[in-house]
């Protein structure tokens, strides 16, 4: 198994050399997150919190999101018409390990996202929260942005190198803007709410908002992710499988 | 200086077969890509497998690497079966890509032989590789800035970074120019100097006959010729006969003996003959007119296109060879 750790060292270090990969998922979330702070007053109480405390959930989970997509979607498109994916099918390492490194290696990514993004939070932010919180909802956020990056994943093998930008660029926002990561969800019109119901960038940010609100999180929540993880998971799998076989006849 | 074989492994010993292929069917739908093939490779041979598109190259390469299970048949590789001998990091290989480089951007070309090596439990020295496959200067390139063919070098250094007993190439040198064809075999000629058993697919002629050891044509998913390039030069529409002749009919051409196939251009006459000297005993013997006779030996792209052309219906070189004993005249051997 020294081989895969290898592998996967290899993984997360051409992610982190990407500067474009490095500025939009740093870039991004922790733009959006100084600008709107100046726009409102820190001591606005949303869903239990400060209005700092949650937008810094919204733009964690943002920032999760858009390390998740790009890693996947992009490059694993790109890597599949370079033929490099076919190159690792002949080398010693088993047919699932292409896939298992890709979502580990974004996993690994998400992790320091989330951190600077509840770094800012704590320095410009002045978001204040217990080290056990601090702690929960970093372990709460990081853990709901598996299904994000099996979808990332399953971008790259439905989309061309062409195509793969465009939608990810698409499904980046319109996930965050719908599952209320830029605007509160309560502040949205009832259909929408329905809509942000169907999300998991939805439920992904509700753990957390929950955590920093000090409730716990909800049950429901996390099942609606692992479904989604699930399903992503199998869809996955499936193209795999037909990408494993198509490239041979 | 010779070089040697790195590393001997426990059990290497064994003289038997490297590769074996017995009876091998692969169907894809209703076109038949292998038709029950019959291949052998022994340790420390170059083997071509020859033929045009769609004769079988690639899918038999791809069984071989246990990419696909053949349907019908026995397939065993460095005596067990292909994805076992993978999963060993006993077997290398290089397949095409289509137009892509085939290689994964933001690294450079020394982390990535660096990386392959970590997946073989005897990978060789990551420069000793970088050597072999002609890299020592790029290895702080990245590989988003490499030129076609060294994108296909770094790619030959993945396949050997293992230090593999064997290494299947599918048409390494597709999209290269002539120079950098001639570099790349020079390198893969040097690495089964090393005692290495290589399988390589190509439809060039030349470099079947300038780089491997033995010949396997296939057409349609069958072996039609397997042994040496001279072998299958001599064995296959042997001579060539021109010569000028004013008038000359082609249909009495074909019936001189020994002919094979018969061209007229103008006044000029090509005459393919599997016995040269009975075709030119039976044309002083018909009366015909001509001069300026000049005979040579087929080359091997003349016995390529009896082997492959859809006119050849020579089955097997031995066929050929019995053929031509017999002195035949007829136009297909069945």
């Amino acid at each position: 198994m020294t081989g895969l750790g290898a592998y996967l060292r290899f993984e997360v270090l051409r992610l982190l050399r990407n500067p474009r990969y490095v500025a939009i998922t740093l870039g991004f979330p922790v733009v959006f997150y100084s600008l709107f702070l100046h726009n409102l007053q820190p001591a606005e109480h949303v869903a239990g919190t400060t209005w700092n405390a949650y937008f810094m959930v919204s733009m964690a989970s943002f920032g999760a999101v858009v390390a998740a997509l790009n890693a996947g979607g992009t490059r694993l498109a790109a890597e599949r018409s370079s033929g490099w994916t076919r190159q690792l099918s002949v080398t010693p390492l088993p047919a699932w390990s292409y896939v298992a490194t890709k979502i580990a290696a974004t996993m690994v990514i998400a992790l320091p996202v989330i951190c600077v993004v509840e770094l800012t939070g704590l320095l410009i932010g002045a978001v204040r929260l217990g080290l056990e919180t601090w702690i929960v909802l970093t372990a709460v956020l990081w853990a709901s942005t598996l299904p994000f990056v099996v979808l990332g994943v399953l971008v790259g093998f439905v989309a061309s190198s062409e195509t793969a930008y465009p939608l990810v660029t698409a499904l980046m926002f319109l996930l965050s803007f719908f599952g209320g990561l830029f605007t509160p969800v309560r502040d949205m019109p009832v259909v929408l709410r329905h809509v942000a119901d169907f999300l998991p960038t939805y439920h992904g940010a509700s753990l957390g908002w929950a955590v920093v609100a000090g409730r716990a999180p909800g049950v429901r929540d996390a099942g609606i992710l692992v479904v989604y993880a699930l399903c992503l998971g199998l869809a996955v799998n499936w193209r795999h499988r037909a990408e494993e076989t198509r490239a041979l006849a | 200086m010779k070089l040697r074989y790195e590393s001997l492994r426990p059990g290497d010993a064994d003289g038997g077969p490297v590769v074996r292929f017995s009876r091998v069917l692969h169907r894809y739908g209703s076109l038949v890509a292998l038709d029950h093939v019959d291949l052998e490779v022994a340790r420390g041979e170059t083997v071509a497998l020859l033929g045009p598109n769609g004769a079988g190259k690639s899918t038999a390469i791809s069984i071989l690497l246990g990419l696909q299970q053949a349907q019908e048949g026995t397939v065993s590789v460095l005596g067990t079966d292909p994805r076992s001998a993978m999963a060993a990091g006993r077997v290398g290989a290089m397949l095409q890509v289509g137009g892509g480089s085939g290689l994964p951007y933001g690294v450079k070309v020394g982390e990535l032989v660096a990386m392959a090596s970590r997946l073989y439990r005897h990978s060789a020295r990551v420069e000793r590789t970088l050597a072999r496959a002609g890299l020592n200067g790029l290895a702080d390139r990245q590989t988003q800035r490499l030129s076609g063919g060294q994108a296909q070098r770094v790619r030959f250094a993945l396949a050997i970074a293992g230090n593999p007993d064997l290494v299947f190439l599918d048409e390494p040198t597709v999209a290269m120019d002539v120079e950098g064809r001639r570099t790349f075999w020079g390198m893969m000629r040097g690495f089964a100097a090393e005692g290495r058993t290589v399988v390589f697919a190509t439809h060039h002629l030349d470099e079947a006959d300038a780089v491997a050891d033995r010949i396997v044509v296939l057409r349609k998913g069958a072996v039609v010729a397997d042994g040496a390039a001279s072998t299958i030069k001599a064995t296959v529409a042997t001579r060539r006969l021109r010569f000028v002749s004013k008038g000359a009919d082609p249909a009495r051409l074909r019936e001189l003996d020994g002919v094979d196939a018969a061209t007229v251009r103008g006044s000029e006459v090509v005459l393919d003959s599997l016995d040269a000297d009975a075709t030119v005993r039976s044309l002083v013997a018909s009366g015909m007119a001509f001069s300026d006779i000049e005979v040579t030996g087929a080359d091997l792209e003349q016995a390529f296109v009896r082997l492959t052309g859809d006119l050849a219906e020579v089955k097997t070189v031995d066929d050929a060879i019995a053929g031509r004993l017999r002195g035949t005249r007829s136009r297909t051997l069945a």
